[in-house]
């Protein structure tokens, strides 16, 4: 299977990283060398449970924002 | 993959039947690719064809062709056949056409599900059409099939209803499989972040259906139970609530919205550094940005919904969401310009009907953010201005970005160059003819006309003369592609070589053109 094939991880990437591809990922832009470097040390479990954590931040934020605006 | 390999490693490609039980049993990613595409253009055709009845009646004032219970089936039944019949279809043909082809796989992981995935499309596209047959006609409570109407109607609802769970189920299996190609069957050295970015659309794409398919079963089963068993989900006599499927349904359509999009972006950043002979420029943006709007898509559902009423603070939240997702998008746009930015340029017809994309996509994605601002979306709910909205983005965008990939990979496919002339002619008239029929609709639409009436006030007899003639003239062109795929498939054009564009780059282009039965049955190594 491929994913065996792929170079093996040189290191475990840290929260801080892997918060940093996912927002990177929510605006849409990442620089070439920072995503490189993100292809060989993040895992898929990582960047899924980072995805959900962010997006239930999202719209934890939108909505304490609607609520201030409304209040 | 193994099982692939055994099976493949026969050596002898010809063992496979003739004639229609060819297509029948076919199991190869190729044959059920065209089996996809030729299926998906007769759908097109079927519902075009019902759009030209709409238009028809829509060509003057009064009423002229139509009892007012048909034209509503015709605006419902275009509707349900182009966006599950047409676009969706089209689309699945693509990945399983080009997805082995470009991540150097021997076929699809679940061979004889994808040909199962296939044959089920037939079936729910015969329920579909046949239901203008049966007492009460054709569904006619518009493609969002709303309750109340939807429970209230004939035999025809059951059978889109039908209709429904079959092509979802046929869409559920259809993405298992190029999830597990993708994940699975990658040639060595093609890393995640080394796939074409066609190939990365279709992998989002493929979650996001997984994600959303299920959702509308869930609905249209709840409306069949409210219907025939005795269940009040959206009944509101019996304690059920009729805007919980308004909910429910757009939890579906609001991320069907982008699976119809996303392959077309994919599509798009494969034709554009082409012609370019340019790289994508930010790859890796155009990957996050595609996921960051697939995540974003499930929170933006009650934009569809805002006059059914909703606190001040759900309004705010799902304006906001919304507006969001114009930044991933923006960012895709601002990539396809960058990317031909300083290019060598040549603009043949796939280029054409990318660049047509981009300009027109884009038009579509502003109109979307006016209408996410809520108090002016309470103004134009229902009204031409949405009709607009979501052409310019459905047409314009998937069906054009469709287009270009056709063309950008026909004589590929087949060996043959398409007819240059004949595909810039395709390409101008379909442009023209797009914007005559739609563009009048934005101000049709903010003066208040309302969609899926067949009449209307004499002061809308203009533009709408316009937007009728508008789409006999871009039905007419299509017909163009017909003539140009068939001339193709014939072998009327001239051979092509394997790397069939310039600028190409990819696995696809290392086979023969037209490539064999069992391709990459070594897996290359990719570097």
């Amino acid at each position: 299977m491929a994913t065996t094939l792929e170079p093996e991880s040189p290191r475990k990437a840290t929260p801080l990283q892997v918060a940093k591809a996912v927002l990177s990922a929510f605006i849409g832009i990442r620089r070439r060398a920072a995503h490189e470097h993100d292809a060989v040390t993040l895992s898929p479990v990582q960047v899924i449970v980072a995805g959900v954590i962010a997006a239930a931040i999202l719209v934890l934020s939108l909505v304490m924002l609607v609520r201030t605006i409304t209040s | 993959m193994e099982a692939a390999h055994a099976h493949h490693g026969h050596g002898d490609h010809a063992h496979h039947p003739y004639g229609i039980m060819r297509w029948i049993t076919t199991t190869n990613h190729k044959d059920i690719g065209t089996l996809y595409l030729v299926f998906s253009l007769t759908m097109f055709f079927i519902g075009g064809l019902l759009a030209m009845g709409i238009r028809l009646e829509l060509l003057e004032p009064g009423m002229q062709f139509w009892r007012p219970e048909f034209f509503n089936q015709l605006t419902s039944m275009h509707g349900l056949i182009m966006v599950f019949g047409a676009i969706m279809p089209a689309f699945v043909g693509f990945a399983n056409w080009q997805v082995p082809m470009m991540i150097g796989a021997p076929d699809m992981a679940f061979a004889r599900m994808n040909n199962w995935s296939f044959w089920l499309l037939p079936v729910g596209a015969t329920l579909l059409v046949a239901s203008f047959f049966v007492p009460g006609g054709a569904t006619a409570a518009g493609w969002t099939i709303y309750a109340p109407l939807s429970t209230q109607m004939g035999p025809g609802m059951d059978l889109a209803i039908f209709a429904l769970h079959i092509m979802g189920a046929s869409s559920i299996m259809g993405s298992i499989n190029i999830i597990t190609t993708i994940l699975n069957m990658r040639a060595p050295g093609m890393t995640l972040m080394k796939m074409p970015l066609f190939v990365w659309t279709w992998l989002i794409t493929a979650y996001l259906l997984i994600a959303v398919m299920p959702v509308l079963a869930g609905a249209v089963t709840m409306l069949l139970t409210d219907r025939h068993f005795g269940t009040n989900f959206f009944n509101a006599a019996g304690g059920g609530d009729p805007v919980l499927f308004q909910h429910v349904f757009w939890f579906f359509g609001h991320p069907e919205v982008y699976i119809m999009i996303l392959p077309g972006f994919g599509i798009v950043s494969q034709v554009v550094p082409t012609f370019s002979r340019k790289p994508l420029f930010g790859y890796s943006s155009m990957v996050y940005a595609t996921a960051s709007i697939a995540i974003l898509s499930f929170i933006v559902w009650a934009h569809h919904m805002f006059t059914v009423g909703m606190p001040a603070v759900a309004q705010l939240f799902f304006m906001y969401a919304t507006m969001l997702i114009a930044v991933p998008t923006g960012v895709k746009v601002f990539n396809w310009i960058a990317t031909m930015w300083k290019g060598s340029l040549t603009f043949e017809t796939p280029m054409l009907f990318a660049c047509g994309f981009i300009f027109v996509f884009s038009m579509g994605g502003f109109t979307g953010l006016v209408l996410a601002i809520t108090p002016v979306d309470i103004q134009l709910q229902d009204t031409y201005y949405v009709v607009a909205h979501f052409h310019y983005v459905l047409v314009a965008g998937s069906l054009f970005a469709l287009f270009a990939g056709v063309y950008f990979w026909i004589p590929k496919w087949t060996g043959h160059m398409y007819d240059e002339l004949l595909g810039k002619w395709h390409f101008w008239l379909s442009m023209i003819f797009f914007n005559i029929t739609f563009f009048p609709m934005h101000f049709t639409g903010l003066a208040g006309l309302p969609r899926r009436v067949p009449d209307y006030n004499m002061q809308f007899a203009d533009f709408n003369f316009i937007s009728s003639i508008g789409s006999f003239g871009f039905g007419l062109s299509q017909l163009i592609l017909v003539y140009v795929v068939v001339k193709c498939i014939r072998g009327a054009g001239e051979k092509v070589s394997d790397k069939v564009w310039e600028g190409a780059h990819g696995l696809e282009w290392t086979l023969p053109s037209p490539p064999p039965y069992h391709t990459f049955e070594t897996p290359p190594v990719v570097k």
